[in-house]
């Protein structure tokens, strides 16, 4: 495995019980790099995710991150080896305020005192979150919500940033405010990011490399701009 | 004796919130506490150094501890079997399963307790508990009420342990994960918040709670150890008033009920009092399942 | 085949009975007797305990209300009115079913914990209310003049035939009841309350039906403990152990069972009763330690009980499967049955008008508006998150919309529930496929089947047509939890087309599958469409639906985004923007 190597999933299956969803899944993320995984619904793209937050337990293959097997990790203690997740739907703690969601993002740094730094760079990406900071997080709008959500991803200041559909049911403009955000996020952090959309342009735009997920197997991978004008991607999604 | 009933009505509203999980057992671990503050005050009692007024209540706030530690191991070993991840597996999500194991568990410390400390009732007293304060003249000239002074100061506690434990709940590392754990299991996991822990620190705050209240009122009547399953209705009367899952609304719920049942004593004769509050919980359960303060669950 | 199940159980019932009379002929100490005698009350509350709470799932902590109920009927009776409990007791199962049913109307408004309180709080609100009415103790006076009049026997034998013939009762009413509509009924509801809805089971109806005859049979239990006793005391028959008893013989026997119960009386009720006997004085509450640590060993090791547990050991691997069919198929059944004729093709079968529904901030339907013609294969499509399933859900019954309507072969579907929705004709699959898993593959159609007809007969041979039709007739015999995917796809479709619908709504029953099954679903599909069924379908797949539909709605953020053929919609240039987003579009 080359040196910058972060995160690399070999031959995984996985599934919830009976049949298998996602079928010998290979993906490598080098430390920097923002990936993309793309395809249709039901091509499995959750499923990696929990796979590698722990929650799924795959039936065969492994995980290494930073040199170790993953897969001898608990679930809950994976957050506090730097893997933030931003699960799809946004999953904020309704009944508690913005800024106590912030700080359980940062739950994995114990004494708390580096998070008023990490807290004000949040900020600075998404104004709004400071300034309903006291704000119960099941009132916000769906696009808050996902921001407060990515927000929370960051308090941690993690190695790797997976988000899960970030742009599900939200407008297309709050959308694409998201998406800008994230790009700014990853230039001046060079945070390492996974991101799984079901938006093809968007996905595709934005990273230096791409899976394409297609009934829980890649089917392709590359360069976004090969990728870009393959007619495989539109078959997949538009079935013609 | 609302606050009492009021902090009791706390400890179950902890576990069903955080967990999920309907604990019958509860009254059992009221006992439990109620059971540690007079075996305490018996034998420690008679050095002169503990004979003070005060000292039935430290034991009331010992049992508490102690308790937790209980409820913990028991947790461990038995609960934790039939809730939380493990339980998606089970038939209806466990739900059945918790119920009756929580049953069984009443059962054991209930007829245990009977063996164990004999039916006699017993009771923990001090000159606190047969003076009262006056007030009055009220209505009229001849009307005074007597305010029990065991009472007020077991009152008096019991609101300091809410508020304690309240700000425990609000501002601390360890509350905002319990609150978590209860708002959103999954994304507790995602943060790094071992889940499982969570529920078992729960289910330990939740019977230690309930046995502080069970120790306050210790002092206040004679118990055996059936008296769980008297204060069980109560219990639950009092937190689904205020609202499964709210703090807040289960020390006001128990509290609401305490007066209900001092109101009726007025005007009722002794063993329909009991039954007022049942009736009470019924009309709540059918027309407004969520209380006072409580979230509606779809899936209750 | 159901016949033949029901005469082998019969059989075991006189099997059991004789055997147990022989052995009361043969005990001659009365202590043994009495316990024989009690055993059997026991077992009855175990199996009216295991009719209503083992077969719908709700579990029931309030038995003793029933029980308690029942014994103080008969004793009041004898001690005021001086009748005889061969009068009274009968009365006292009718009380018993009275008072079942006027619990159940207001009780079963609630769900899962709520539920479960209410019915604990019933028995002890009546503990409280006959202590204070004054009857801390009623005793059933002695009768010396006309012994078999009051039931009151010098040899305890006589007591042990009364208390075997009441057990026989309950058996032989449980047998018939778990190899009928209603058993099955109450096993769907407790497998699925959801499905079973939405496959047009009265859950409200059924749950009613069961328990009032529970209720009943508590009653008379509790009616002949009083004349067995002859002392009745509130705690004794309202109190807490009397519901936890009922629940544990029929949870440590075998739930759902028809000799789980009696097992578990015959265990335990022997056990604790002599313990007591022996150690009572030593160790008060021996016996309610007993049982709890006897409840806490099954939940943890044998929650379903013991007798699942035995069989699970004795036949390794093979599932735990309710309900009562053996192949009853007949595979010659007409696939006609489930044909449905038109009178115009053209006419509009579903219309919905300005369908709106919110969740909290989200609007997940808005504002809909389409027409669904008769005989036509529908797809709805649109990005995830787009509200279809929500919109199924409403069709459905299963959601109330906040606006808007919903006509259905010009009758309006609006606040109707989910069963009536399915009896008037409209048919479901589920996303997250909800199978009955303990039920065969059989049970599960044929109790889609019911909705239209009450003759085992009949609904087998729906259920039939329905399994050819799809091709599972290998499966039939297999619980519905062993299924591969595509299997349980297919069977949820039986199922459906069990109810004989005129409208099948199917949500992504292509998801998850590999081409070769994909193609056989589109096969089937084709041939319910054949029958002239209109089918809406819901897919993700748009390879797969485009060879299928005649046409499409799209849905994106809940609202219509545009309809038409499949090959409009593919060059639509806002659809492309909903599903590939906008840049595509520009560099397309």
């Amino acid at each position: 495995m080359p040196e910058s190597t972060l995160l690399e999933l070999a031959n995984i299956s996985a599934g919830y019980g009976g049949p298998k969803v996602l079928h010998d899944i290979n993906i490598s993320l080098s430390a920097g790099e923002f990936i993309s995984v793309i395809g249709p619904n039901g091509a499995g793209k959750s499923t990696l995710f929990k796979t590698i937050s722990g929650i799924v337990t795959p039936a065969s293959g492994s995980i290494f991150y930073k040199g170790s097997n993953l897969l001898e990790v608990e679930a809950s203690r994976r957050a506090h080896l730097g893997l933030a997740h931003v699960p799809e739907g946004r999953q904020v703690f309704p009944s508690m305020s913005v800024l106590e969601n912030l700080e359980l993002g940062a739950y994995v740094d114990k004494t708390g005192v580096e998070f008023r730094q990490t807290f004000e760079k949040i900020v600075s990406w998404f104004p709004v979150l400071g300034e309903r900071q006291q704000q119960l997080a099941g009132t916000l709008s769906g696009g808050e919500q996902q921001m407060l959500a990515i927000g929370r991803g960051l308090a941690a200041n993690p190695d790797i940033l997976m988000l899960d559909e970030p742009s599900m049911g939200l407008a297309p403009t709050i959308a694409d405010e998201i998406f800008e955000r994230l790009i700014e996020i990853h230039k001046t952090t060079r945070l390492s990011i996974i991101l799984v959309e079901q938006r093809v342009a968007e996905a595709l735009h934005f990273a230096s490399r791409a899976y394409v997920l297609e009934a829980g197997r890649i089917i392709l991978s590359g360069n976004p701009a090969e990728l870009q004008n393959d007619d495989r991607i539109r078959q997949a999604y538009l079935g013609m | 004796m609302g606050a009492m009933y009021g902090l009791m009505c706390v400890g179950l509203t902890i576990i069903f919130g955080v967990m999920r999980v309907i604990n019958f057992a509860q009254g059992e671990f009221m006992m439990l506490g109620m059971y540690f503050a007079y075996f305490c005050f018996a034998w420690f009692g008679t050095y002169a150094f503990f004979d003070g007024l005060w000292f039935p209540f430290l034991l009331a706030l010992l049992a508490g501890p102690a308790v937790f530690l209980v409820g913990l191991v028991l947790h461990r070993l038995l609960i934790n079997a039939v809730t939380g991840r493990q339980a998606s597996q089970l038939e209806a999500q466990g739900h059945y399963a918790q119920l009756v194991l929580t049953l069984g568990i009443a059962l054991v410390l209930q007829n245990g307790g009977l063996f164990l400390f004999g039916s006699s009732p017993v009771s923990v007293s001090n000159e606190l508990s047969y003076s009262a304060w006056e007030w009055g003249p009220m209505i009229g000239e001849r009307v005074s009420v007597f305010v029990n002074q065991a009472q007020t100061i077991s009152a008096i506690l019991a609101v300091f342990v809410v508020i304690g434990f309240g700000l425990l709940m609000a501002k601390t590392r360890l509350g905002k994960s319990l609150r978590a754990s209860a708002d959103n299991p999954d994304a507790a996991i995602y943060m790094g918040i071992n889940v499982d822990r969570a529920h078992r620190l729960a289910f330990g705050f939740g019977v230690g709670i309930t046995a502080i209240g069970g120790g306050l009122l210790a002092s206040n009547a004679p118990f055996q150890p059936y008296i769980g399953t008297e204060y069980v209705i109560i219990m639950y009367a009092g937190v689904v008033l205020g609202g499964l899952g709210s703090i807040r609304g289960a020390f006001l719920g128990g509290l609401s009920i305490g007066v209900l049942q001092q109101v009726s004593a007025i005007i009722l004769p002794n063993q329909l009092q009991n039954t007022v509050i049942f009736i009470c919980f019924l009309i709540i359960i059918l027309f407004r399942p969520q209380g006072f303060f409580g979230k509606k669950d779809r899936t209750a | 085949m159901s016949v033949s199940g029901v005469r082998k159980d019969f059989l075991h019932i006189a099997l059991f009975g004789l055997v147990y009379i022989v052995l009361a002929a043969l005990v001659s100490n009365s202590y043994y007797l009495l316990i024989m005698t009690i055993v059997p009350v026991w077992a009855v509350m175990g199996l009216s305990w295991n009719l209503f709470s083992g077969y719908s799932g709700l579990i029931s902590f309030g038995h003793a209300a029933f029980f308690g109920l029942g014994a103080y009927l008969v004793a009041l009776c004898m001690v005021v009115w001086e009748l005889n409990p061969w009068i009274t007791i009968p009365l006292a199962t009718l009380a018993g079913g009275v008072s079942g049913l006027l619990v159940g109307i207001p009780t079963f408004r609630l769900r899962g914990h709520y539920f479960a309180l209410a019915m604990l709080a019933y028995p002890l609100a009546l503990l409280y209310i006959f202590e204070w009415l004054g009857y801390q103790e009623v005793a059933l006076p002695m009768n010396r003049e006309a012994p078999l009049m009051y039931m009151q026997f010098e040899n305890p034998f006589y007591y042990v035939l009364l208390g075997l013939l009441l057990l026989l009762f309950t058996l032989v009413i449980t047998t018939l009841i778990s190899h009928s509509r209603l058993g099955m009924s109450l096993l769907a509801i407790k497998l699925d309350e959801d499905a079973a809805e939405a496959v047009g089971i009265n859950t409200l109806y059924w749950k009613l039906v069961a328990i009032t005859i529970s209720a009943a049979l508590a009653g008379a239990a509790g009616g002949f403990y009083a004349v067995v006793l002859l002392v009745v005391t509130p705690l004794a028959v309202f109190g807490m152990l009397v519901s936890a008893q009922a629940l544990i013989f029929a949870m440590f026997g075998g739930v759902g069972t028809l000799w789980g119960p009696v097992l578990g009386a015959i265990i335990l009720v022997p056990l604790s009763e002599i313990l007591y006997a022996r150690y009572a004085a030593d160790f008060p509450g021996i016996q309610g330690v007993i049982y709890g640590v006897a409840i806490i060993a099954v939940i943890l090791f044998a929650p379903e009980g013991i007798l699942w547990k035995v069989r699970s050991l004795l036949r390794p691997g093979q599932f735990r499967m309710l309900g009562s069919s053996a192949s009853v198929a007949d595979f010659s059944a007409d696939e006609s049955l489930l044909a449905v004729t038109h009178d115009d093709r053209n006419e509009t079968i579903l219309e919905v008008s300005d369908l709106s529904k919110a969740y909290g901030g989200l609007q997940a339907t808005d504002a809909l508006s389409f027409k669904v013609r008769q005989g036509e294969l529908l797809g709805i499509i649109g990005p995830n998150g787009a509200g279809k399933t929500t919109l199924f859900n409403l069709l459905n019954g299963f959601v109330k919309p906040d606006k808007g309507s919903i006509h259905f072969q010009n009758k309006a579907l609006l606040n109707l529930r989910p069963n009536r929705i399915c009896a008037m004709g409209i048919a479901r699959t589920f996303q997250v496929a909800k199978p009955f898993t303990h039920l065969s593959v059989l049970d599960n159609v044929i109790v889609g089947a019911y909705v239209h007809t009450s003759s085992r007969q009949a609904a087998g041979q729906i259920a039939s047509a329905a399994i050819a039709l799809v091709g599972l007739e290998q499966q039939c015999d297999l619980p519905g939890a062993n299924l591969t995917n595509k299997e349980l796809r297919l069977m949820e479709l039986a199922r459906a087309l069990a109810s004989k619908p005129s409208l099948i709504l199917v949500d992504e029953i292509l998801a998850g599958l590999d081409p070769e099954a994909m193609q056989e679903m589109l096969v089937v599909l084709q041939k319910v469409r054949a029958l002239g069924i209109t089918i809406v379908i819901i897919e993700h797949s748009m390879q797969a639906m485009v060879q299928l539909v005649d046409r499409f709605v799209v849905l994106d953020h809940g609202a219509l985004l545009a309809q038409g053929s499949p090959e409009e919609i593919v060059k639509n240039p806002a659809v492309i923007e909903a599903y590939l987003g906008k840049k595509w579009l520009e560099n397309a």
